[in-house]
């Protein structure tokens, strides 16, 4: 059975490999023989009436577009006969949280919650169900779930649920003391979790109907001048501080755009109002900064909609104490579909997923994952070769969600895939065969070593690099100094330079733009505060822009973190070189970067990290050090993702430089494993490459069993990607035989070998080809569209390279080399599609080749039926 | 040709080439006529059939030559047909032979001697009328080989053997590939000769590949060469190599010739010292080549030398081209390390060069002297300028480490700063790069010298970017002049030429060049029977007080290269001597008719300009008048009209135009199938105070009126006879006639009669011109200005009886002339005396 007729559909979990081979991939996708034979008809119609089959151009796009994987959509199909439910079960352990109380001050609680984990896994919150006792109800009392203080002293309070109990710490101390109200530690909290400081409302920029608060909290000094002392006595009333326009909008009593957001009986009233009482004051001595906040419990598993589990949120200060801001936090979910939360932080189930739901207070984000199952689930792990660490923690998390991975794709298909992967080039026909021919058992690992000394690898990497380096012709940036940048960086990769030793050679760079084509770095970019957010960009995977006006909504990092790290990058010198062409880049020895709101001179600061004694420094250099050693935790982590997204077409974090607490990895594990594999490899990311393209992991097949068919984020089979532009580009010239010329490079240039980002064809343009104008990962488009389908069918590209090649085209050389028609068909295959084509499909397309007066034109529209077709645009 | 051009098939420019092809009597040019393709050459070419003034060269090809060959070089450009020598500014190099192949060609045999310098050579041509400009030709030791193209593919590249230099092209995204076969351990070195050839903006790269396509030794730029490259490498394995050459960005045309050599020569990037004292022997090491240190002796030049180089030879060859090297008048001072703070720094002598090598990054040297208060010196930094990668920075320090002064790029990236001792005691130079770079090639030299005197001459340009005129062609029996610039460095004072050997039949003719003045007018006449022929000419001036021993000679700049941005300059020659010929007769003369007048200050002068014609010659002329005493302006240029013999070129002076006697000349041209130049001789011109100056007060009338203008006269020197003074500038329907005065009227009035419709307003721009006549010329001058405000006349009351007509109170009999303030004063008296009347009448 080589069934690639157009009945062939699904192939059934139970089929042999081969058999999955040769079904390879989806209908919807596989170009079988209808498809081919449809193509050369088509091509007719296109030749004949000059006007596209729109039909199948919309189908197309649709196909495709359909398949685009969802943003964090993971539905895990999972047979269930799993026979008792969750609630019926005894449970292996129960645990409560927070690990330990610390009560301070006589308003001070904290609430609990007690979780059940079941054998397999599945946890269940007994908080209600729960008997909870505090030892010594003289020092503190458990009421409704929370903790109170009674007196100074320590106790333990214990949850007990179906037998199993669990014991937690509890301190009291300052019980007799009521700790006064504080602007930036109570007040402050309220506006965040009651919305009033958001972007679309008092935060604005030019605040909401008169009154502004600094977005998300940035400037509290701001934020009190603005509410005492802006328009005095308008805001507040210290005299009747119940009825100030404070309060009174904030709860509806009087007309208020943003409605009501809280009422008089709320905690948040009460706080505000006791600062009110208080007479509003100022917060004097040093107010203790948020050191850590956690959420609790660590994780879990819900067992079918419906299912909840509430969660906790303590923030610990510098003053050593602690908190339940809870009730302060701003809750958020990744995951509605799976995981949604309320502002209470009550997490329900609903469909089948997992969720990181995350915590906001004050400037921390923190998360705690959540997996939701169906109801009464039955699975079983059938243990899978491990080919490498990879595959350990793949099988791993796959084993947690219940999804069993595809089987190992053909030789075919790995040919195919490992070639255009890592040269960006298809395999030969020559190279089919011997491939094919090669009963060696470790054919696959050989063809990846083998792969990787290519220089295409080189040229593969160096296309990727300049575009996270922006490498292009701009007004302050000429041809030659583009060129000999993109060739410094060509040098570097050839050189097999480890990565972060060329972060280091690059943003230390100092000399001419011609000398040390490196300092390129710092002429396509002048400003300093773009500067050091492309840096964190490129290199942490990092979008710290937010920061740049005001804390980030969704990350750590403030705006002292933004302008300490801008820093770095201020003392940039730039002066005229020999050549009137050159610019000479060195370290100035003196600038300062200031910050906004109140020009305090900023002294550069790691992101998440130390403030390095800088004098008589270098800055950047101090700066490059940090980033390509291991004192930085976001470098290595960062490159082993970029080079991990390269092969499955999605990172494990996702984007790749969009990493942030609220966008965690789908598998840190992984990820941490091979970013310890690459600090290991001392940053030769060759060898990372080899690890990941000889994982049985990247070795899956496309075709997915009923365990994965809905997974697109846990690499649990192989994503179908559509050939990025350059690479498209190259494969049609390579199997056309037919060279290209781009502007500025020699004839027989290959695409991904344009230096300039400038520089683009019709082509390239439609294909989504990465003008480098940021450093935004986004830059290279993989979605189809109307216009490429149009293009590859109507357009001269395909046409014009099939028709002419360099010594006659390639149906012409095959002809002459005295093939039959169905030897130059299976060359054509083997040349397009990497495999020999199926009887099925040799008896189709003969059967159309028929109605041909003149062979040769017909195998040439089998030739472009086959490069229109959609098993040639992807790689699978 | 009517057949040919009733074609209507052709375009018409094509049958005007078919036309010139058949029509064209020589017959070289008919074969070179026949032989493109483009109607524009053919139109270029039929002009240049004959022999022409103002030849122009372009380029000479090929761009280099093999040391001890005959070679046929072409020198390509216009109105050269007629050449008759080349001149070449250095020894080694022989024109056998000469051959005009066309008015745009010319091909020579020229010999290059052995012992021929290597390197950049300077080439001009001299024609029967004219001298062209100079261009530059190579000069090399290898054999050489031409470009075979297609050599486009790394796959199939051109195989050529070691040490050769290989010709080539580098057209539009053209990439250039060679193969050589090396041994393993053999060094393998290439340089190209891209930008230095000076022929377009060609930025050449070069890079030595393996036969897998990697790069083993890539260079775009060498600060020893550079925009060109150069690259070595120890070759690793028996086999092939792959020299890849293209344009640094894949640009190119079909100008950019290169010249690549290729083999086994040592390529040293730098030379330590970088310089010696004339006439000294030395070992010198030549460092940064692939295979390491060369350490050669030489024996320096006895004169101090600039632009010396040194060639390393080593077993495997001569480098292709020189490391430059210093040859001064003073000792050497070599660094010893430690001296990398000042506590450590050596003491010595001045005059002294100091040489070093910054050997690795972060390296700083210092070196100590002690000088005298008052001192001064010139400290300069070579380090760029000899091709090393040293961006220096100099500092002097206190004996203390107090930083005194400091210096980046004074010289392009290279430092200079003049110090003078504040106090006597131990200074401290220090030396750095300004990136803190350092290596084994990382060499410099600084050079302390007390600030001496410096004399430079050259000829101001008269094209922007072009060396048109800048050369010394003076037709038989006739003259030719030029403007001299002087360059004094360090000391004023008047300066004079110095006598040297001119070519036969030429007279040279000029005054001192006053110390205020930086440039002169030189006269050069050629007897009739002046020999045709030329020479390169060692033209020295010295300051006219001998005794202060300061003299210079020419130095002219040449910008070859040009490119963005803002046309910097990328390549550019310099020459020490004046090129000077004498050339065909041409077929006018012009003369100035010297005036016997003075030009005064805020004055005019009509200069008069006589031609005369050879018989049948009516071509019209253009005239320059070059220099201008200072305050002196006029026109760029004036015309004398086609078969007339005299034009008039107008000067003026301002008011503070230099007084004294002058010597100015004016040049001509005519189209004598290109430009021929002649001068008139050296006249004389005084600059003179005026005669008279008007001092003339404001005034005011209303419209219709007529109103005298009072001008007071301040006789600066007397005359005789009478003078004239006009108006000038007045608005309009404003009429004053002429008066007339002598030497003795105080003052003038001038009638100025307003029409109802002049202008109302204020007008300022009224001007008194004086004419003085003085031996039957005019001495013009704008001897004052006036400033007239004209009313409208105030409308009639309405609400009052029509004035009764008053007879005016009679004026005093008094012939005196009123200014306008004092008629005010009058009426204001007159205003005064009626009101008191009236005040008297009513009270009594």
């Amino acid at each position: 059975m080589r069934g690639r007729g157009d009945t062939m559909v699904r192939v059934a979990p139970e089929d042999t490999p081969s058999m999955a081979h040769r079904a390879g991939l989806p209908a919807k996708f596989v170009p079988a023989t209808r498809n081919i034979v449809d193509g050369i008809l088509r091509r007719r119609n296109v030749t004949d009436q000059d006007a596209p089959d729109t039909r199948s151009v919309m189908a197309y796009a649709a196909d495709n577009t359909a398949r685009t994987p969802v943003v964090l959509a993971l539905l895990i199909a999972i047979t269930a006969s799993h026979a008792a439910k969750a609630t019926d079960r005894t449970p292996t352990a129960v645990d409560v949280y927070p690990p330990q109380i610390q009560l301070t001050t006589s308003r001070d609680h904290q609430s609990i919650v007690v979780q059940a984990v079941f054998a397999d896994g599945i946890t269940r919150d007994v908080t209600d169900e729960a008997a909870v006792a505090v030892a010594d109800v003289g020092i503190a009392r458990f009421d409704n779930g929370v903790i109170h203080p009674v007196a100074d002293g320590a106790t333990t309070v214990a949850a007990e649920f179906a037998g199993l109990t669990a014991t937690v710490p509890v301190e009291v101390a300052q019980s007799a003391v009521d700790r006064p109200v504080s602007f930036q530690l109570d007040v402050m909290p309220v506006f965040m979790k009651a919305g009033c400081n958001s972007g679309s409302c008092h935060g604005a920029a030019r605040g909401k109907d008169g009154f502004r608060l600094s977005l998300f909290g940035f400037d509290p000094q701001g934020d009190y001048f603005r509410l005492t002392r802006e328009v005095p006595d308008r805001r507040i009333n210290l005299a009747l501080p119940a009825e100030c326009l404070l309060l009174g909008k904030a709860t509806g009593s009087v007309p208020h755009t943003g409605g009501t957001r809280f009422d008089v009986d709320s905690p948040y009233f009460q706080t505000l109002l006791r600062w009110l009482q208080a007479g509003a004051p100022r917060d004097a001595g040093v107010i203790p900064a948020v050191d850590e906040v956690k959420i609790y419990p660590p994780g879990a598993v819900l067992d079918g909609p419906g299912a909840s589990q509430r969660v906790i949120v303590r923030a610990r200060y510098s003053d050593g104490t602690t908190r339940d801001v809870t009730a302060l936090a701003f809750f958020m979910t990744n995951n509605d579909d799976a995981a949604p939360i309320t502002q209470q932080g009550v997490v329900t189930a609903k469909n089948r997923g997992e969720a990181f739901v995350m915590a906001r207070f004050e400037t921390h984000t923190v998360g705690t994952h959540f997996i939701v199952l169906p109801s009464n689930l039955e699975f079983q792990w059938t243990e899978v070769p491990e080919l490498n660490y990879i595959d350990t923690h793949i099988h791993a998390k796959l084993r947690k969600l219940r999804i069993r991975p595809s089987q190992v794709c053909t030789d075919e298909e790995f040919l195919r895939r490992a070639t255009l992967d890592i040269t960006g080039t298809l395999p030969t026909e020559e190279e089919y065969r011997a491939f094919m021919a090669s009963d060696d058992a470790e054919k696959r690992k050989r063809l990846v070593d083998e792969l990787l000394q290519r220089k295409e690898f080189v040229e593969m990497w160096v296309m990727k690099w300049a575009e996270l380096l922006q490498i292009r012709t701009t007004p302050q940036m000429s041809y030659k100094s583009m060129l000999r940048y993109y060739n410094w960086l060509q040098e570097r990769i050839a050189g097999n330079v480890p990565i972060n030793q060329l972060v280091k050679e690059l943003l230390a760079s100092v000399g001419g733009t011609f000398a040390n084509a490196a300092t390129n770095y710092y002429q396509n970019e002048t400003d300093t505060l773009k500067i050091a957010e492309n840096v964190a960009q490129v290199f942490l995977g990092m979008r710290i822009q937010c920061a740049q006006c005001h804390n980030h909504p969704f990350d750590r990092w403030t705006m002292d973190d933004y302008y300490s790290f801008a820093a770095f990058f201020s003392q940039i010198g730039r002066k005229q070189g020999e050549d009137p062409r050159e610019q000479i880049v060195f370290n100035a020895g003196s600038g300062e970067v200031k910050h906004p709101v109140d020009g305090r001179v900023m002294p550069p600061k790691f992101l998440g990290g130390d403030s390095p004694d800088t004098a008589g420094k270098d800055r950047r250099a101090v700066l490059a050090e940090w980033i390509g050693s291991t004192d930085n935790p976001y470098f290595a982590r960062n490159l082993a993702n970029i080079v991990w997204a390269h092969f499955f077409g999605r990172g494990i974090i996702d984007e790749v430089d969009d990493v942030r607490v609220t966008n965690p990895a789908v598998n840190p594990e992984l990820l941490d494993a091979l970013a310890e594999k690459f600090v290991e490899y001392q940053y030769d990311f060759k060898k990372l490459v080899r690890d990941i393209c000889t994982s049985r992991t990247y070795q899956l097949s496309t075709v997915t069993n009923e365990s994965n068919a809905n997974d697109l984020s846990n690499f649990s089979h192989a994503i179908l990607r559509r050939l990025r532009a350059e690479i498209l580009l190259d494969a049609i010239s390579q199997v056309t035989d037919a060279q290209n010329k781009f502007r500025g490079l020699p004839l027989g240039a290959r695409a991904v070998q344009i230096a300039d980002g400038n520089t683009s064809t019709y082509f390239l343009t439609t294909f989504g080809r990465a003008k480098r104008e940021t450093v935004c990962s986004c830059e290279v488009s993989m979605e189809p569209n109307l216009s490429q389908a149009l293009h590859l069918l109507n357009g001269d590209t395909v046409h014009s390279k099939i028709q002419q090649a360099n010594q006659g085209n390639v149906v012409d050389q095959l002809l002459k080399q005295g093939k039959s028609t169905r030897e130059v068909v299976e060359a054509l295959y083997i040349r397009c599609l990497c495999r020999t084509p199926t009887d099925e499909e040799h008896a189709a397309v003969e059967k159309v080749l028929a109605e041909y007066d003149d062979p040769k034109l017909g195998l040439e529209d089998t030739f472009w039926a086959l490069l229109n077709s959609r098993e040639f645009l992807f790689n699978h | 040709m009517p057949a040919r051009l009733g074609d209507v098939t052709k375009p018409h420019a094509a049958r005007w080439f078919d036309f010139l092809v058949e029509t064209c009597p020589m017959r070289s040019c008919k074969q070179q006529l026949a032989g493109v393709g483009g109607p524009v050459i053919c139109w270029f070419l039929a002009a240049a059939c004959v022999s022409a003034a103002s030849p122009r060269l372009s380029h000479i090809l090929p761009r280099g030559m093999r040391r001890g060959e005959d070679h046929v070089l072409a020198f390509h450009g216009s109105r050269i047909g007629d050449a008759q020598e080349i001149f070449f500014y250095e020894p080694g190099l022989e024109t056998v032979e000469i051959k005009a192949e066309s008015d745009a060609v010319v091909r020579a045999t020229v010999r290059v001697a052995d012992d021929c310098r290597l390197g950049e050579h300077i080439a001009q041509v001299r024609t029967a009328s004219g001298i062209s400009d100079f261009r530059t030709v190579w000069v090399g030791i290898l054999p050489v080989v031409d470009e075979a193209e297609p050599n486009n593919q790394f796959d199939a590249p051109q195989l050529v053997s070691l040490n050769v230099t290989v010709r080539g092209v580098i057209d539009n995204e053209d990439v250039d590939y060679f193969a050589v076969d090396a041994k393993a351990g053999e060094r393998l070195s290439v340089e190209v000769e891209g930008m230095r050839l000076g022929t377009t903006l060609f930025d050449p790269y070069v890079a030595i590949l393996n036969d897998k396509r990697f790069e083993l030794a890539a260079s775009d730029d060498s600060p020893l060469v550079q925009q060109d490259a150069v690259a070595g490498v120890i070759a690793p394995d028996d086999g092939r190599y792959f020299v890849e050459v293209r344009e640094s960005a894949y640009g190119g045309n079909g100008n950019c010739r290169y010249r690549l050599h290729v083999g086994t020569f040592p390529r040293p990037t730098g030379v330590y010292p970088a310089g010696g004292p004339a006439g000294a022997q030395m070992t010198v090491r030549f460092v940064g080549d692939p295979k390491g240190d060369i350490e050669q002796s030489v024996t320096l030049p006895g004169e101090p030398t600039l632009d010396f180089g040194l060639i390393a030879n080593d077993p495997g060859g001569a480098a292709p081209s020189s490391n430059a090297f210093r040859v001064v008048a003073f000792d050497n001072v070599l660094e010893t390390e430690p001296n990398n703070s000042a506590a450590d720094a050596a003491a010595t002598e001045l005059p002294r060069a100091l040489n070093g090598i910054l050997h690795a990054a972060g390296d700083v040297d210092h070196f100590q002297f002690g000088a005298k208060k008052g001192q001064v010196f010139d400290i300069e930094c070579y380090a760029r300028r000899l091709g090393s990668p040293v961006d220096a920075v100099i500092h002097v320090l206190d004996a203390s480490g107090n930083t005194l002064i400091g210096n980046d790029d004074s010289r392009g990236p290279d430092s200079y700063l003049r110090f003078t001792v504040p106090a006597d005691g131990n200074y401290v130079v220090r030396v750095s790069d300004h990136l803190q770079r350092g290596g084994p090639d990382f060499v410099y030299r600084v050079e302390i010298e007390p600030a001496a005197a410096a004399l430079t001459l050259g000829i101001p340009r008269v094209e922007r970017y072009g060396q048109y005129r800048q050369t010394v062609s003076v037709p038989r029996g006739n003259r030719f002049a030029t403007l001299v610039s002087a360059s004094r460095a360090n000391f004023g004072g008047d300066l004079v030429l110095e006598e040297t050997a001119l070519p036969d039949g030429i007279h040279i003719t000029a005054d001192p060049m006053p110390a205020n003045l930086n440039v002169m007018p030189v006269l050069f006449e050629a007897a009739a029977d002046a020999p045709l022929g030329g020479k390169l000419v060692d033209f020295t001036a010295r300051h006219a007080d001998a005794s202060q021993n300061i003299r210079g000679g020419f130095l002219n700049q040449a910008d070859l290269v040009l490119g963005p941005p803002n046309q910097s300059v990328y390549r550019r020659c310099e020459v020490d001597r004046l090129a000077m010929a004498v050339v065909e007769h041409i077929p006018f003369k012009l003369e100035i008719v010297e005036p016997k007048v003075p030009l005064v200050r805020d004055g005019s002068l009509e200069l008069k300009i006589i031609v005369q014609r050879d018989e049948g010659f009516t071509a019209p002329i253009s005239v320059q008048f070059p220099f201008r005493p200072p305050g002196v302006g006029t026109v760029p240029s004036v015309t004398i009209p086609e078969g007339q013999n005299e034009v008039v070129y107008p000067l003026n002076a301002n008011g503070n135009a230099q007084i004294g006697p002058w010597k100015v000349y004016a040049i001509g041209s005519a189209d004598v199938k290109g430009s021929a130049w002649a001068s008139t001789q050296l006249a004389s011109l005084t600059v003179a105070e005026p005669m008279v100056t008007v001092a003339m007060p404001r005034s005011a009338c209303e419209q219709g009126q007529t109103v005298q203008i009072l001008g007071t006269l301040n006789h600066v020197r007397s005359f005789q006879g009478q003078a004239k003074a006009q108006l000038l500038g007045l608005p309009a329907k404003v009429t004053a006639p002429d008066v007339e005065f002598d030497s003795q009227t105080e003052q003038i009035v001038f009638e100025v009669a307003m029409d109802p419709s002049s202008p109302a307003g204020t007008h300022r721009n009224i001007l008194c011109r004086v004419t003085v006549i003085q031996d039957g010329e005019p001495i013009v001058s704008r001897a004052g200005t006036a400033e007239l405000q004209i009313d409208k006349p105030l409308p009639a009351p309405q609400d009052q009886p029509a004035p009764v007509a008053q007879t005016p109170p009679a004026e005093e009999p008094d012939a005196k002339p009123l200014s306008r303030l004092e008629k005010l004063r009058l009426e204001a008296r007159q205003r005064k005396a009626r009101q008191g009347a009236k005040e008297t009448g009513g009270g009594g």
